[in-house]
């Protein structure tokens, strides 16, 4: 049988936590530590990793299509004008930023712009020349909240000068891939890498068929041509074609 | 018409017989006083016994106590509780007249009386309730200023006091639903378990004191405040206060969580309005009785300017800053159960309620 005893209480301890109680909330009464951002009128400073509204530079874009390949909620679709160019569906975006962590060559950047609103739904569908540029906003914030929380400390900064929405571009993460044969003598000669390679970097060469059994077809990957985009390997027939990361 | 002269006239002579002399504003009143019938309004505001009841500390007084307590609490608690309150209605002042905007609001609202309620008794209720809250308003001196001077005005304003709960239990009962019920049933066992130790300190301040008259009590108090004559029954008072005013530690009857605002989980529109500050004005009433039984009533720096408005002034001040610092005990501790709260009400606090009642025989003694 389990007996309840009634608790010990020590009443010098007891009254030292009523104090204890009693000052914190005084002291959170004169000054609280709340965090509270009232938005509209003021705007926290998002840090430069801000997930938000994505920004395309056409400059750098090498119609590579992974963006498009690695959107898990695909909500990119490429639009072909000059060239494949990514449009972004934000009635399906997920703010993964996936599509801007895979970019090559940092076609695609953040913003700190999270606040856009569209009428319908047809409208989030915004095309290449719409996510070129910052969609416009109107900012109602008169000032601008930092917040500096670590182990110490714990305040709220807020400052009158407002916060620039735009992001500089990063360097990129991923690395600078190539495409390269990896099993020569299974080469088919079926020409699709070369067709399809916007660079025109494959060249197949045909030689004498050898003892050791190849197909009598090798493939020359110019390198200084090839932007690593990929299109070469998914379009291989014999999977023989890999992207491999050269330099840092 | 020479009559109704005569009656202006008789009434008039009564009122200024016994005005409120504030130099600060006597060249306005001077003014006022020639002009005929407008004199006899003049007369009657300053008139003491209605400035007492119906300006300071009374009705005028106590609406605006009702704006800014509600608006007060609710924002300390907020702000203890890294939250913003209100805010949003008259944002320049941070949302001070919020409570304004829900009073006009209530106004406004369809009063609903569901079919089960007992019809007449839950439509006049709210409104009998608040003949016990507002009658002690008349035995309450402030200074010069009082509605009726009597010797019992304590033990007056403790009797209609202990009138409150049951008017709260009735409106439990006319809304006939089960946490209205349960509502009204804890309201009644909180009763007996804060009235006794109240009502024991109350007395042990009137033993103390020797007398009823709260004038008594002030001008005992001139040297050391009741607080420190009697520590034990301050404690006990201020305890309680919290009880019968369903504050957080013994928010009880009114348990939001459990039973929705309890007795009064049916009400709606003005009827609301009126029930959710009956809890309010019982504080108020509670505090200026607390402030003229422990903290010197009416007596503070004498400002030469305001004359007689010095004593309601002062009472009122004291008053609002009990209340001030009293709310921010609903933001630290967490509501007890029932029969917690029946425990420290029938054992220690009346432990010491009798403790307090010897200590103010004893300095009775030593003060008469």
């Amino acid at each position: 049988m389990i007996r309840l005893e009634k608790v010990k209480t020590d009443p010098v301890e007891t009254l030292k936590r009523h104090a204890e109680a009693i000052g914190e909330a005084v002291r959170q009464a004169i000054k609280p530590d709340r965090i509270t951002v009232e938005y509209p009128r003021e705007r926290r400073k998002y840090p430069e990793c801000f997930r938000g509204f994505i920004v395309f530079d056409k400059e750098k874009c090498i119609s590579c299509f992974r963006c498009a390949q690695i959107c898990p909620a695909n909500a990119i679709q490429m639009e072909y004008f000059e060239n494949a160019y990514p449009g972004i569906d934000y009635a399906k975006c997920i703010f993964c930023h996936f599509c801007v962590d895979s970019c090559p060559t940092g076609a695609l950047n953040t913003s700190k712009v999270h606040d856009v609103a569209f009428k319908a739904m047809e409208e989030m569908r915004l095309s290449t020349k719409q996510i070129a540029k910052l969609p416009e906003i109107v900012r109602e914030e008169i000032q601008t909240v930092e917040y500096y929380v670590d182990r110490n400390t714990w305040k709220l900064v807020r400052k009158k000068e407002l916060d620039s929405l735009e992001v500089p571009p990063k360097p990129v993460k991923v690395k600078e891939r190539k495409a390269s044969c990896i099993e020569p003598e299974s080469c088919i000669g079926c020409r699709l890498c070369a067709n399809v390679c916007p660079q025109n970097a494959i060249k197949v060469e045909r030689l004498k068929a050898t003892e050791e059994g190849g197909t009598g077809y090798i493939l020359k990957v110019q390198t200084e041509q090839c932007t690593g985009c990929g299109l070469c390997v998914r379009q291989c027939p014999m999977q023989i074609l890999r992207l491999e990361e050269v330099g840092e | 018409m020479i009559d109704v002269f005569q009656i202006l006239n008789y009434f008039f002579g009564i009122f200024s017989s016994d005005m409120m002399d504030i130099p600060l504003i006597a060249p306005i009143v001077d003014y006022l006083m020639q002009i005929p019938l407008l004199n006899i309004l003049v007369a009657l505001i300053l008139w003491k016994p209605f400035f007492a009841v119906v300006i300071m500390p009374g009705l005028v007084v106590l609406t605006l106590y009702l704006l800014y307590i509600v608006w007060y609490e609710r924002k300390l608690t907020a702000r203890v509780q890294w939250r913003v309150g209100p805010l949003e209605v008259a944002r320049p002042i941070r949302g001070a007249i919020q409570a304004l905007a829900d009073g006009i609001r209530y106004f406004f609202q369809e009063a609903i009386v569901h079919r089960e309620a007992h019809r007449p008794y839950y439509i006049q209720l709210p409104i009998l309730a608040f003949i016990p809250v507002l009658l002690p308003i008349l035995f309450i001196p402030a200074g010069s200023a009082v509605g009726i001077y009597t010797p019992y005005s304590i033990q007056l304003i403790v009797t209609f006091i202990a009138l409150i709960p049951i008017t709260i239990v009735a409106i439990g009962w006319a809304s006939n639903s089960r946490f209205a019920y349960i509502g009204s049933v804890r309201e009644a066992f909180m009763y007996f378990a804060y009235e006794v130790p109240f009502i024991i300190a109350v007395i042990s301040m009137v033993f103390l004191y020797g007398s009823g008259d709260a004038y008594v009590a002030v001008e005992k108090q001139s040297a050391i405040p009741g607080a420190l004559l009697n520590p034990i029954a301050f404690i006990v008072y201020i305890i309680a206060m919290l009880m019968a005013t369903s504050r957080l530690p013994f928010e009880i009857p009114e348990a939001d969580q459990e039973i929705a605002f309890g007795p009064f989980v049916e009400y709606s529109g003005i009827l609301f309005g009126l029930v959710m500050v009956l809890a309010y004005e019982k504080l108020y009433i509670m505090t200026l009785l607390f402030t003229i039984l422990f903290l010197g009533g009416w007596s503070g720096i004498y400002c030469p300017l305001l004359g007689d408005l010095n004593g309601p002034l002062w009472l009122f001040i004291k008053s609002i800053v009990v209340i001030s610092i009293l709310v921010i005990v609903r933001s630290i501790y967490a509501r007890y159960r029932l029969d917690q709260a029946l425990r420290i009400g029938w054992t220690s606090m009346l432990t010491l309620s009798i403790i307090a009642l010897i200590i103010g025989g004893a300095v009775g003694v030593w003060l008469s």
